[in-house]
């Protein structure tokens, strides 16, 4: 029998087993009560009003059928990536491009922190006008909503890095190039993944408001056209897609994250 | 010639922090403090805390700028006074142990000890191998893929030590480097140092608080006075190499050394 190394032991305690199955009943159970609670309240309040969960489901099943839910998905999702990338890379980049130039960031840094403030939504009718009714207005929303959350994340992770880190690196002669890439960048991740908790699923929510309002497909489209026709299972069909959306993109952002951060020592304990 | 000139000269060395908005001028830390070091040599630097020891190796590290003075190396002046100046470990010729590990969180153990080869390009079977005996030569064998959190406290200053030694600077800067461990890990420490130092003959620079440490390793000490620092004193250690550190204190030298230079420290 080999002891494995203390540190490394994270075989968890005798008693955590069933402790871990019961949570897992736990959130089975708490979820069929929700739905139980949605179909009570549906028979109650109309059709019109709360959809019928049962119908609901049979909606989502004959849109998979037909193909029409994949097609609007894969719309938004595209829209969403898209848009997310060009927003986090800006996001990314901007931030180590004023890291080099302190008196430029020391003097347009209230103006950045002011247009935080614009309500992005608001600007979808100019970017409208300015942009027409292509997909060009819903990439600029969803990119500058992402933009800003990556933007604010790294610009304040990369204040924190540990400045002793940086000197050990410079004294044992690592570039500035280096320096961004092995302990600014690595540095950053908690904070960049943090962000991306936030930007991944306002990026799919913000490429589905910008469907509510231009053009003609996309999950907001699908939901939106429904609530015109007065279709209120067809809308609730379309919030259970978009939520499924942004649930199995947060899942794989999680799994990532598990991944890429594994050397962080909180990461390990709290995880359940 | 047989007496070359020293290795790193120290010439006036003065430094203060730069004022805050709305204070008053924070007072000298280092006053027109002037000292040599000689090639192979170890010189042990003691002194009260606050004397500003840590912030003269960082002076010599390049890492932090002087205030007034001049610092030569190899007979070459270097900069001092502007930030953007400052060529921070000197090309690799002066490597810095610090007080804390300050290893990468996100590399395991070897990783950590293998960034300055891989920064300076110097990546190569022959120094792997160099890292790899190293790694033994310390007792870390085993423990290469750790990340720095799984280490205990001694095991991460002897990755910080053998990632300075790696890649083998001619100069080699100590801030207390074994202060927060116990005795038992602290003595061990100090004999492999002294075995590599012996072994490799470099010229290091050892700061600490502990007399009999700075009489253990030295070939001379230096002791600072309390702010502003200047050298109040300076005491060649006649004990032969290689020493028994475990057995220093019994050496009949030592109680005499230890009584004039704790004389000097206030």
């Amino acid at each position: 029998m080999t002891l494995q190394q203390p540190a490394l032991d994270r075989a968890a305690p005798t008693g955590i087993g069933w402790q871990r199955h019961a949570i897992v009943l736990g959130r089975i159970g708490f979820a069929a009560l929700l739905v139980l609670a949605w179909k009570i309240g549906a028979d109650a309040a109309g059709p019109l009003y709360l959809a019928d969960p049962i119908k609901v489901g049979q909606r989502i099943a004959a849109d998979l059928a037909s193909g029409a839910l994949i097609r609007h998905a894969y719309v938004t999702l595209r829209l969403a990536a898209i848009g997310f990338a060009i927003g986090c890379t800006a996001g990314v980049a901007l931030p180590f491009l004023l890291r080099r130039l302190p008196r430029l960031t020391a003097a347009i840094e209230p103006y950045i922190m002011a247009s935080v403030g614009i309500p992005k939504y608001a600007l979808v009718p100019l970017f409208i006008l300015w942009f027409g009714i292509d997909d060009a207005p819903k990439l600029w929303l969803v990119g500058l909503l992402v933009f800003y959350v990556v933007f604010i994340a790294v610009f304040a992770g990369i204040r924190s890095v540990d400045r002793r880190l940086i000197d050990m690196a410079r004294v044992v002669g690592a570039s500035e190039a280096a320096i961004s890439r092995e302990v600014i960048w690595n540095s950053l991740m908690p904070f960049f993944f943090a962000a991306l908790k936030i930007a991944l699923p306002r990026a799919v929510s913000a490429a589905i408001i910008g469907e509510f309002l231009v053009g003609n497909e996309g999950l907001g489209y699908m939901i939106e056209s429904a609530r015109q026709n007065f279709d209120t299972t067809g809308v609730f069909a379309g919030i259970v897609a978009a939520t499924t959306l942004v649930l199995v993109v947060n899942a794989m952002l999680t799994a990532l994250d598990r991944r890429i951060n594994a050397w962080r020592p909180a990461d390990r304990d709290t995880q359940v | 010639m047989a007496t070359a000139e020293p290795l790193l000269e120290i010439r006036a060395l003065c430094k203060r922090f730069p004022a805050r908005a709305g204070r008053e001028h924070p007072p000298w830390v280092i006053r027109d403090l002037t000292f040599s070091v000689a090639e192979r040599e170890f010189l042990t630097i003691v002194g009260p805390s606050g004397a500003g020891k840590s912030t003269l190796l960082n002076m010599l590290a390049q890492i932090e700028t002087a205030s007034g003075g001049e610092v030569r190396f190899q007979s070459q002046p270097i900069a001092l006074d502007d930030p953007k100046a400052l060529s921070p470990g000197l090309a690799c010729r002066i490597g810095y142990v610090t007080q804390e590990d300050n290893l990468l969180p996100w590399r395991t153990m070897l990783q950590n000890v293998l960034f300055p080869l891989a920064v300076q390009g110097r990546l190569t079977p022959e120094t792997r191998a160099r890292a790899e005996t190293l790694i033994r030569t310390v007792g870390l064998a085993g423990f290469e893929h750790h990340y720095p959190h799984e280490l205990s406290g001694g095991m991460r200053k002897r990755a910080a030590l053998i990632r300075t030694l790696v890649y083998d600077p001619p100069v080699i800067l100590m801030d207390e480097p074994f202060g927060a461990l116990d005795a038992q890990t602290r003595t061990q420490l100090q004999q492999d140092l002294h075995q590599l130092w012996i072994g490799g003959r470099k010229t290091i620079v050892f700061v600490t608080h502990d007399i009999a440490e700075a009489i253990a390793l030295g070939d001379r000490t230096l002791v600072l006075s309390p702010p502003p620092a200047h050298v109040a004193g300076e005491h060649v250690i006649d004990i032969p190499h290689p020493r028994d550190i475990r057995a220093i204190m019994t050496h009949p030298a030592f109680a005499g050394l230890y009584e004039r230079i704790r004389a000097q420290v206030h």
